[in-house]
């Protein structure tokens, strides 16, 4: 049954958000001053939010309790997707959305499998949560989590599949992962190394290391560097909006959305990015309550999921724009320019509102 | 199952402390680069932004003598695609279409421009291009890629340099380039180029002397970039344009520029040093006289027998070069627009070499001309004196030196004249100069032991020789000079292992023999026995001007030497050259011309060359050789005519002398008339040029 407790909506959560999207879209717009190409990607991105709101509602208006009962054959279908992708998308569209081309929204199967190994694992854990002590309950989750890991890496996105492994983790640490479980996992994970590497092509080997050491890589050496500048040039107030010389000269590279973090500490300065991650903080701070205050496990796990994808990507999209970590594909959330990343995280914001409006009564 | 909440709860308290752990990290280190290294970044984005760029000034312009233009800079129109801002898709099917719809609508504007531009009358050819001339150059029409040809180009240069513009339409006129500019909002990518290339008015009359510029070849690229310039350069390759490229260049200016990430301007910031013009060469060469000088030359020489020829004018009172034509000549202009490695070898190995300046480069056997040195350091050394009378059969015996009584080892020296069955006689220094006696010099310069008189013998020859500048670069301001060659007892010795010998002085004194010279050097020698012995440096630049006209540095006369040979010597010799053009038994008395006051000498020289094949009596071929200067009292213009191949001196080269000499005095007369008329009221004013 469907029951609608507006009342236990977090529309604090909401604004956040919508501070935070219509901050991406004002940087945007500066983003891409100059470039003919891109002079409508602010109004798309209006476009994408306003999509992804409607997304967020309508899946927040789902009890997850009846998601439960979906879990397993929505994990099928997403499997089936990543295969489709894999079979035909490679070759007749590219890797991008073979999806898009058949007219539907443009969410790739790789961000809805985020939900589904949320969805799956969270079960199986919720069910088994008593079981934690056991190794045998943390490698089935593990294995749960495998083929979705798999498809999405070949697909190929090293970005997401790494997000889905960090998703997975957290999910195990909210259900209480043993410490001597966590060692064995990184013990077997540095022991079965070799092995993984035997089994990778040349192309995707490379690509790891670039991950690794992104010097080896002219243009993402490049691209840091200027990421450097922008942001340590920005100073307490910054350029200016529309501004600042190294993403309005294009030394930024990819500013609307990679690098966009750049363009607002060099052309906001200190206060302009600290402001930017403080909104983000409260993001998170507000998914964390919902996650404590859900009826049940289950719940819990699934925003952990989902507080956990927000964090992992915040870190190291504007660590990357800080040179803290390697560069990677991964947006901003909520800020960086893409239709596909907005409606996919509105989509995981829309899952945790579900759970916050079945929160577990508490009496006032 | 909500026993186990309180854990939950406890493990969500680690996340949310791991979160503000996190973000304090991020905005700590958000803190050190904007604050600790904040300094550091801004300057580094300012180096990011701001560019120094080099700004060439317009090269200096050449003019002749009277003030018309040589050499002028010329603007051409291009226009160019920067490939990395062509439109560009992630999908590259979309790509590809963007780019061709971008490249038809270029193509669209080229065509549509051209259509509607008109062309102003091309002027007709003046008359059909002459035999001694090759290659003559067509100015080059608009060339616009096909849209094909644009996408391939530009798919070739996307994987290099995506930064570096591609050509695809070229020599526009300026109203088609015009128009590309005012439609370049809606051509993204698109770039209207200008490129400067010089033009040569009068290009084939004066080629050899201007010369031509071009790409910096590759063996010299180091030395040019370490003066400052850009790797792409064009510089000076040939002639003036070589010898004078740093007065021609100028300083080049220097401004700041802000750039985006492709180094394309969008600003200038502060104060812009501007580009100092090249300076300008003013000729001493009036291009009348030049023009005149190479109908004369091309006149009065037969196309199929001599590949080349060569006709220098110099004011013997300065040193001034008046004129100088060396044939076979080229169209500079070809240059202009840069030739193929193919072109150039065609034009380079054309019959006579049209590219080199045969005045300056080419070395002959001066002949008879010589006969000028042997006479004045005889007479500078007593070894005769005017008076002095030798007997001037048409053929000696010079006596074995080590059998002098066997008359059949005697080696037999003859006299041009010997050839038609005369002979000179009696006869003294004068007059052997008027009639070139052959048999007269040979004696002067190796002695004759028959009559124990001591010649002047191979060294003390050899150093007036050099004296006189054979042997030596004159130091014109031209490229590629031949020193030539004045030989002696040791280069005898070093160069062919051979012992010299009487009969080597014998041919020396008369120009034969292993003496080499330029055209120029003869010249040279005229003008110092015309000048009372005054060895100048010959120049081709009177005057260097700035931008505005004002002198900066006038040429006068730079003395090489002051010849150590006593005036009226030279008074001897130039009394024998009067009497060879005014004189019934002179060589050229052919030319005798009641106005001009003539003086010269003829040379006939004989060269070995296997292609060319003797005449029926066995003789060898021989170059035409005339040098002259007039007036005889007041010299004030020496010509010396050169012709490869050419038979006699005094009936093929002296002609075109006089032709030149009528020229040179007729446009004086006409310019002393243009520029005070009253004076000249009794012959029609006629008009200038």
């Amino acid at each position: 049954m469907i029951r609608f407790n507006w009342r236990s909506f977090d529309w604090l959560l909401l604004v956040a958000i919508l501070m935070l999207s219509i901050y991406g879209v004002v940087m945007i717009n500066s983003a891409v001053q100059g470039d003919p190409e891109l002079t409508n990607y602010p109004q798309r991105q209006i476009f994408y939010i306003v999509a992804g709101l409607v997304l967020m509602f309508a899946v927040a208006a789902f009890d997850y309790k009846f998601l439960s009962f979906l879990t397993e054959p929505f994990y099928l279908l997403v499997i089936l997707l990543l295969g489709l992708v894999g079979v035909l998308g490679n070759r007749i569209f590219g890797a991008q959305s073979w999806i898009d081309v058949f007219g539907l929204f443009p969410i790739q199967p790789s961000e809805l499998a985020k939900v589904a190994l949320a969805l799956a694992m969270g079960k199986y854990l919720a069910y088994h949560l008593d079981q934690m002590d056991r190794l045998r309950t943390v490698l089935i989750a593990l294995l749960i989590m495998l083929p979705l890991l798999v498809m999405v890496f070949l697909e190929p996105d090293l970005g997401g599949a790494i997000v889905l492994a960090v998703e997975g983790v957290f999910i195990l640490i909210a259900a209480g992962l043993r410490v001597q479980h966590m060692v064995l996992g990184v013990v077997a994970g540095l022991g079965l190394f070799p092995f993984f590497w035997g089994l990778l092509q040349e192309h995707q080997r490379t690509r790891l290391l670039i991950f690794i050491n992104p010097t080896a890589d002219p243009d993402s050496y490049f691209n840091v560097n200027q990421a450097l500048i922008s942001v340590g040039s920005g100073g307490l107030l910054g350029k200016g909006y529309g501004q600042g010389t190294q993403s309005q000269l294009h030394f930024l590279r990819v500013r609307h959305t990679d690098f966009i973090f750049s363009v607002i500490a060099e052309e906001l300065g200190f206060v302009g990015a600290v402001g930017l991650l403080l909104l983000l903080f409260f993001v998170l701070m507000r998914l964390w309550r919902i996650a404590d205050r859900a009826r049940d496990p289950f719940g819990s796990f699934i925003v952990v999921a989902i507080a956990g994808i927000v964090l992992f990507q915040t870190v190291v999209n504007v660590g990357m724009n800080m040179a803290l970590v390697p560069v990677t594909g991964l947006p901003l959330p909520f800020v960086s320019y893409g239709g596909n990343a907005m409606l996919s995280i509105m989509m995981l914001v829309g899952l945790a509102e579900s759970v916050a409006m079945h929160h577990r009564k508490i009496e006032f | 199952m909500s026993s186990r909440l309180p854990d939950l709860s406890t493990r969500l308290l680690v996340l949310r402390l791991s979160t503000v752990v996190i973000f304090l990290a991020l905005v700590t280190q958000l803190a050190v680069l904007q604050f600790s290294r904040g300094r550091q970044y801004q300057e580094r984005a300012l180096f990011n932004r701001t560019r120094v760029v080099q700004t060439e000034g317009a090269r200096g312009v050449i003019y002749d003598s009277q003030g018309r233009f040589l050499a002028r800079n010329r603007a051409l129109f291009a226009v160019a695609l920067v490939p990395a801002d062509l439109p560009d898709d992630p999908d590259f099917a979309v790509s590809l279409q963007k780019r061709r719809a971008l490249y038809r609508a270029l193509l669209d504007v080229l065509q549509q421009a051209m259509a509607e531009y008109s062309p102003p009358p091309t002027p007709a050819p003046e008359g059909l291009p002459s035999f001694y001339e090759v290659g003559q150059s067509r100015p080059p029409g608009p060339s616009i890629l096909s849209l094909e040809e644009i996408e391939s180009l530009v798919n070739q240069r996307e994987l290099g340099s995506a930064y570096q513009p591609v050509l695809v339409a070229e020599n526009l006129p300026r109203e088609v380039a015009l128009r590309v500019e005012e439609e370049r909002y809606r051509l993204p990518g698109v770039e209207v180029v200008v490129i400067t290339r010089r033009e040569y008015f009068s290009g084939s009359d004066i080629a050899h002397i201007v010369g031509y510029m071009g790409p910096i070849p590759q063996e010299n690229i180091t030395t040019y970039v370490e003066r400052g310039y850009p790797a792409d350069a064009w510089v000076g390759l040939a002639g003036l344009e070589l010898t004078y490229e740093q007065t021609l260049r100028g300083r080049p200016g220097r401004k700041v520029i802000e750039v985006d990430v492709n180094g394309r301007e969008r600003a200038v910031i502060g104060q812009e040093v501007p580009p100092r013009p090249g300076r300008n060469l003013i000729l001493s060469i009036d291009l009348d006289l030049q023009k005149a000088m190479r109908q004369a030359l091309e006149g009065g020489i037969r196309p199929l027998r001599s590949h080349s020829a060569v006709a220098v004018a110099m004011d013997p009172r300065n040193g001034h070069i008046l004129g100088m034509v060396s044939l076979p000549t080229y169209d500079n202009n070809i240059f202009a627009d840069g030739v193929t490695p193919e072109e150039y070898r065609e034009i380079a190995e054309a019959p006579g070499f049209p590219l080199i300046n045969h005045a300056i480069s080419g070395i002959y056997p001066p002949g008879s001309t010589f006969k000028l040195v042997t006479a004045s350091a005889a007479l500078q050394e007593k070894v005769i004196t005017p008076k002095t009378i030798l007997n001037a059969p048409g053929i000696i015996y010079l006596p074995n030196r080590n059998f002098p009584d066997n008359p059949n080892l005697a080696q037999p020296f003859v006299c041009w004249i010997y050839k038609s069955g005369g002979q000179h006689g009696d006869i003294n220094v004068v007059y052997a100069i008027a009639e070139s006696c052959d048999i007269f010099f040979y004696k002067v310069g190796g002695g004759w032991p028959v009559a124990e008189f001591e010649g002047l013998g191979v060294e003390t020859l050899a150093y007036y020789a050099n004296l006189f500048g054979f042997g030596n670069l004159t130091g014109i301001d031209l490229p590629a000079e031949n020193p030539g060659l004045v030989p002696n007892t040791r280069w005898k010795r070093l160069a062919k292992g051979e012992k010299w010998v009487t009969g080597d002085t014998y041919n020396m004194a008369i120009g034969q023999g292993d003496v080499l010279a330029t055209p120029l050097q003869v010249t040279l020698m005229t003008a110092a026995v015309a000048n009372n012995g005054f060895l100048y440096k010959p120049e081709v630049v009177a005057a260097i001007t700035d931008d505005r006209g004002n002198v900066i540095e006038e040429r006068g006369p730079q003395l090489i030497r002051e010849l150590p040979i006593d005036p009226k010597w030279l008074d001897v010799v130039r009394e024998g050259m009067w009497l060879a053009v005014n004189w019934e038994g002179g060589t050229a008395k052919d030319i005798w011309d009641p106005d001009l006051r003539i003086a010269g000498k003829t040379g006939t020289a004989e060269f070995f060359d296997p292609e060319i094949i003797r005449d029926r009596r066995g003789n060898l071929p021989t170059h035409a050789w005339f040098t002259a200067f007039a007036p005889y009292e007041d010299p004030e213009i020496v010509v010396t005519v050169f012709v490869y191949n050419g038979g006699e001196g005094s009936l093929v080269a002296a002609p075109i002398a006089h032709k030149i000499l009528q020229a040179y005095f007729d446009i004086k007369a006409r310019r002393a008339e243009a520029a005070n008329p009253a004076a000249g009221d009794d012959t029609p004013v006629e008009e200038t040029p």
